[in-house]
């Protein structure tokens, strides 16, 4: 049995131009790997991601014909139930540290809430295991960290101190959305290459939400290419080169390439069936 | 003589009593109808230098000389029909509250240009856009038709030189291709000189001639294209820089 099962997911806001549907019957299984979900904005791919979580404020509805975690019905699931898979089991990186940490919180205080309130934890072991947790992201400096507010951290360790954060109750599926898209190439590499060890290490499963095909090729093993709310191709990430869809090759050849030709880049084309 | 002439520029912050060298003594020639790339990471300055060509930024040393003259302080009419710059964020520099008509006709009556009616019709066309988006506000409109809003602002006055500031990185990749492609056409068609700063180095090869890396407010390395293309890099950091490129990413798994 698969770790995350979806059948025919739907997110729909009601609005007053009428329902608009942001994902449109996705359907997908996760075992013990690593998951690519690509797409441009508006393509539904973070929705998939939050719906997972049924992180999705009304008036968004979430429907499937079938959403299981571990043999657990996510759809049948009650608030309480899924508060318990929040964090502890399933976790979610989120895009931007500048917006997703809280700015008058200590990132001391923002790692050792959980261990405290969740796993009932002492200060002094609470602090020892956000101290262990910072190290893991290969952050320098981890004790000054600890007393740093977001604001005093660039970018770069702001997004390390939330993967740790997430890392702290070793959920079994991550769910990093744009994690770093935030950040300078050479410090998006440093970052990729710490989650990819640690998701390695602990034998999580991993969703990687991104717009970047090329880092999506790098860093999972199978990668589900989305446009305006469906799945509209599933390749491998090795054989992303030989992608059939005109929907994706689209998005690989309109990148520049260093050395490429000076040509004008071609746009994309949505004029097929599938562009519906 | 080269168009923009930078020589020995310092530009100095002064942050809660601490000084923050932002740009340290860079040098850097650009040619007439040349595009001339700034890369690095962010907070090494490259966006500051266009930032001090503007008079945007406390420059503390050396000159800056566009087409052999000196700039005056403030910079004046004169400079803004000369030079204009495009910023990142096309959600952050177009006026909210202003229609697309009013934020491009601003320039025209500043400088006291007749015909703002046709202009701004032309201007619209021009990059590509349906003249009928006149009357809207930047809310209605997607990200790469507000780039397009901002780089038809910077085209207003006929500039010369356009200062480019990450153009494209709030965009996706296939409006990033679009909007690269205006920008290359509209070099093309009008001799314009660009001098664009990015992060992303095969953006930066794609549009630039040459490209310099910077690092930490000092210049790096001075690179042609051929030379980036074929990796002779002989800094170890525009190296790694190189290296980290998504692009390479692909390349090799």
């Amino acid at each position: 049995m698969s770790l995350l099962d979806i059948k025919n997911l739907r997110v729909t806001f009601d609005t007053e131009t009428g329902p608009v549907q942001a994902v449109r019957g996705v359907s997908f299984s996760l075992n013990r790997e690593r998951l690519g979900i690509v797409g441009e904005s508006g393509s539904g791919k973070t929705m998939t991601g939050r719906a997972v979580l049924r992180l999705i404020r009304p008036p968004g509805r979430i429907e499937a014909d079938r959403m299981t975690f571990d043999g657990q019905d996510l759809m049948a699931a009650s608030e309480r139930d899924m508060r318990a898979l929040r964090g502890k089991r399933i976790g979610m990186i989120m895009q931007d540290p500048k917006f997703s940490l809280n700015p008058v919180m200590t990132v001391g205080r923002q790692l050792t809430e959980g261990l405290r309130l969740r796993d009932g934890l002492g200060r002094a072991d609470a602090s020892a295991k956000a101290l262990a947790a910072l190290k893991a992201v290969q952050i320098r400096d981890p004790e000054r960290v600890m007393g740093a507010y977001p604001h005093e951290l660039s970018g770069g360790m702001g997004q390390r101190v939330m993967i740790a954060m997430m890392l702290i109750p070793e959920p079994d599926l991550l769910i990093a959305d744009e994690p770093t898209s935030a950040l300078d190439v050479t410090v998006q590499a440093e970052v990729l290459s710490i989650l990819d060890n640690l998701v390695r290490d602990r034998n999580m499963s991993l969703i990687f939400i991104s717009h970047d095909l090329r880092l999506v090729a790098r860093f999972c093993d199978r990668v589900l290419v989305m446009y305006k709310g469906r799945i509209v191709e599933e390749v491998a990430a090795g054989k992303l080169l030989e992608a059939q869809h005109p929907y994706t090759r689209g998005l690989l050849n309109c990148l520049p390439r260093i050395g490429g030709p000076r040509e004008p880049l071609p746009g994309l084309d949505r004029t097929g069936a599938w562009a519906e | 003589m080269s168009l923009i002439e930078i020589d020995n520029l310092s530009v100095t912050f002064r942050a809660q009593g601490r000084l923050v060298h932002a740009v340290e003594g860079v040098s850097l020639k650009v040619e007439e109808c040349e595009s001339y790339g700034l890369v690095g990471e962010s907070g090494s300055g490259k966006s500051t230098i266009l930032r001090a060509i503007c008079g945007l930024a406390p420059v503390t040393g050396g000159t800056i000389r566009i087409a052999g003259q000196p700039l005056p302080s403030p910079r004046g009419p004169g400079f803004a029909a000369q030079v204009q710059m495009v910023f990142q964020d096309p959600y952050a520099s177009l006026h909210p509250r202003h229609t697309i008509d009013r934020t491009l006709s601003e320039p025209l009556a500043i400088h006291g240009l007749r015909d703002s009616d046709a202009r701004v019709v032309q201007a619209l066309v021009d990059v590509g856009l349906p003249p009928g988006f006149r009357f809207r506000y930047p809310h209605q409109l997607s990200g790469g038709q507000r780039q397009r809003v901002a780089i038809a602002r910077a085209l207003m006055l006929q500039p010369k030189i356009l200062l480019l500031d990450e153009p494209t990185s709030a965009l996706d990749a296939s409006v990033q291709a679009e909007v690269l492609n205006l920008l290359n056409r509209l070099r093309a068609e009008r001799g314009l000189t660009f001098l664009m700063v990015s992060h992303d180095l095969s953006v930066i090869d794609h549009m630039c001639d040459r490209i310099l890396v910077m690092q930490h407010g000092k210049a790096v390395e001075e690179l042609a294209r051929a030379d980036l293309a074929a990796a002779r890099m002989t800094t170890s950091y525009a190296r790694s820089l190189f290296e980290a490129s998504a692009d390479r990413m692909l390349a090799a798994p």
